[in-house]
């Protein structure tokens, strides 16, 4: 089944650069509907409020971390199924083994490419 | 502690037993006993001493020993002038990081609000193609559409290079703390040296060091060449999901 590129993405990440720099691969993947959020709470808030199709989420973030954010959105009946891609500067292989545990759809480590992207994405809401 | 002072206490606390009358022990029963616990452990040593038990006077030397030493780290921590290094120095280093930290960081917004300008500048170009009358040559079409492509293609290159600036940002906030620490310690041992009496800021200074020490979620970003690279996650994520 095609990838219906209208899909809304939420990009979570307390560096406004960052935030930026996803929102504009994504754009450059076809994808322009994006909202955004600064730390996990926020994030919460827009899953609550908002039909969310894709999470794309940092881990290190003040208020609530992306773990944390993660298994909230787990936790919740009308959350739990969206895909959640977790981004992050550290590999550490426990960091990794943990967001698996607590749900993770993907996982991609900074510094990253519009190719990983893509890539990790496909693998989560399919080819495109 | 010696087995005749342990005895006499034991006695004191049996007779102090005896004596409860209802819910009250009579006072003068309990200064006794107050008075001989002080009397014990005031003169616990020179007991311990006369009874030739596990007090070792060794360790009036090494207590001395220590003594030197203390008295002469804090001569030696004075001539660093540790209140310049606390107050200025090390204020300033950290203010240089942050002040690195926002500048990279509006250069890298600038640098996208370029990128943004030209993806724009590249779909009004597609957009008037679209519209010309006569419409272009097929193969010239083809050709500016090709050269607009690789136009997007090294916008993209220029985004993922941006990626820089989170992870030096993320580098220098690690540095910045761990300076904070090091701002946080050198104050406490002006404190405990007695070089400088601002005691009273201490318990605040403190809180927030500590405060920003234990927000450190993750470490941050891993050195090249440590921690997992995408491969690495790729694996495990095989395996585990």
């Amino acid at each position: 089944m095609a990838v219906n590129k209208n899909m809304r993405i939420l990009v979570v990440d307390d560096f406004l650069t960052m935030r930026r720099i996803i929102i504009n691969l994504l754009r450059q993947l076809g994808f322009n509907n994006v909202v955004e959020a600064a730390d996990g709470k926020q994030a919460l808030d827009k899953v609550h409020e908002e039909e969310i199709d894709l999470i794309v989420s940092d881990w290190n973030m003040p208020n609530m971390t992306g773990i944390e954010f993660l298994k909230h959105v787990r936790a919740d009946e009308k959350t739990k199924a969206i895909p959640f891609i977790m981004v992050t500067a550290e590999g550490k292989k426990e960091n990794v083994i943990a967001a698996v545990h607590a749900g993770v759809s993907n996982y991609i480590v900074k510094p990253f490419n519009a190719a990983t992207l893509k890539e990790k994405m496909s693998k989560v809401i399919g080819e495109f | 502690m010696s087995e005749n002072g342990m005895k006499l206490l034991q006695d004191q606390l049996n007779a102090l037993e005896d004596n409860i009358k209802g819910d009250t022990v009579p006072a003068e029963d309990v200064r006794a006993f107050v008075a001989l616990v002080k009397q014990f452990f005031g003169g616990h040593f020179e007991q311990t001493a006369k009874d030739g038990e596990a007090f070792d006077p060794r360790l009036y030397g090494e207590l001395g020993e220590l003594a030197k030493f203390i008295n002469a780290a804090r001569h030696e921590f004075a001539d660093v002038s540790p209140g310049m290094l606390q107050e200025e120095q090390l204020p300033e280093a950290s203010d240089q990081l942050d002040e690195i930290v926002k500048t990279t960081e509006a250069a890298t917004h600038k640098i996208m609000d370029s990128c943004e300008q030209l993806q724009g500048v590249n779909q009004r170009i597609r957009d008037r193609m679209m519209t010309i009358d006569p419409p272009l040559d097929p193969d010239v079409a083809m050709s500016i559409e090709d050269a607009l492509n690789e136009g997007d293609t090294h916008v993209t290159n220029i985004y993922e290079a941006c990626n820089f600036q989170d992870i030096t940002g993320q580098r220098i906030q690690k540095i910045i703390k761990v300076l904070r620490e090091i701002e946080r310690q050198v104050f406490r041992m002006v404190i405990v040296f007695g070089l400088r009496n601002k005691g009273e800021a201490l318990e605040e200074k403190d809180r927030t060091a500590l405060a920003e020490t234990e927000a450190a979620l993750l470490n941050g970003p891993q050195k090249t060449g440590e921690g997992l690279d995408q491969d690495d996650v790729d694996d495990i994520l095989a395996k585990l999901l």
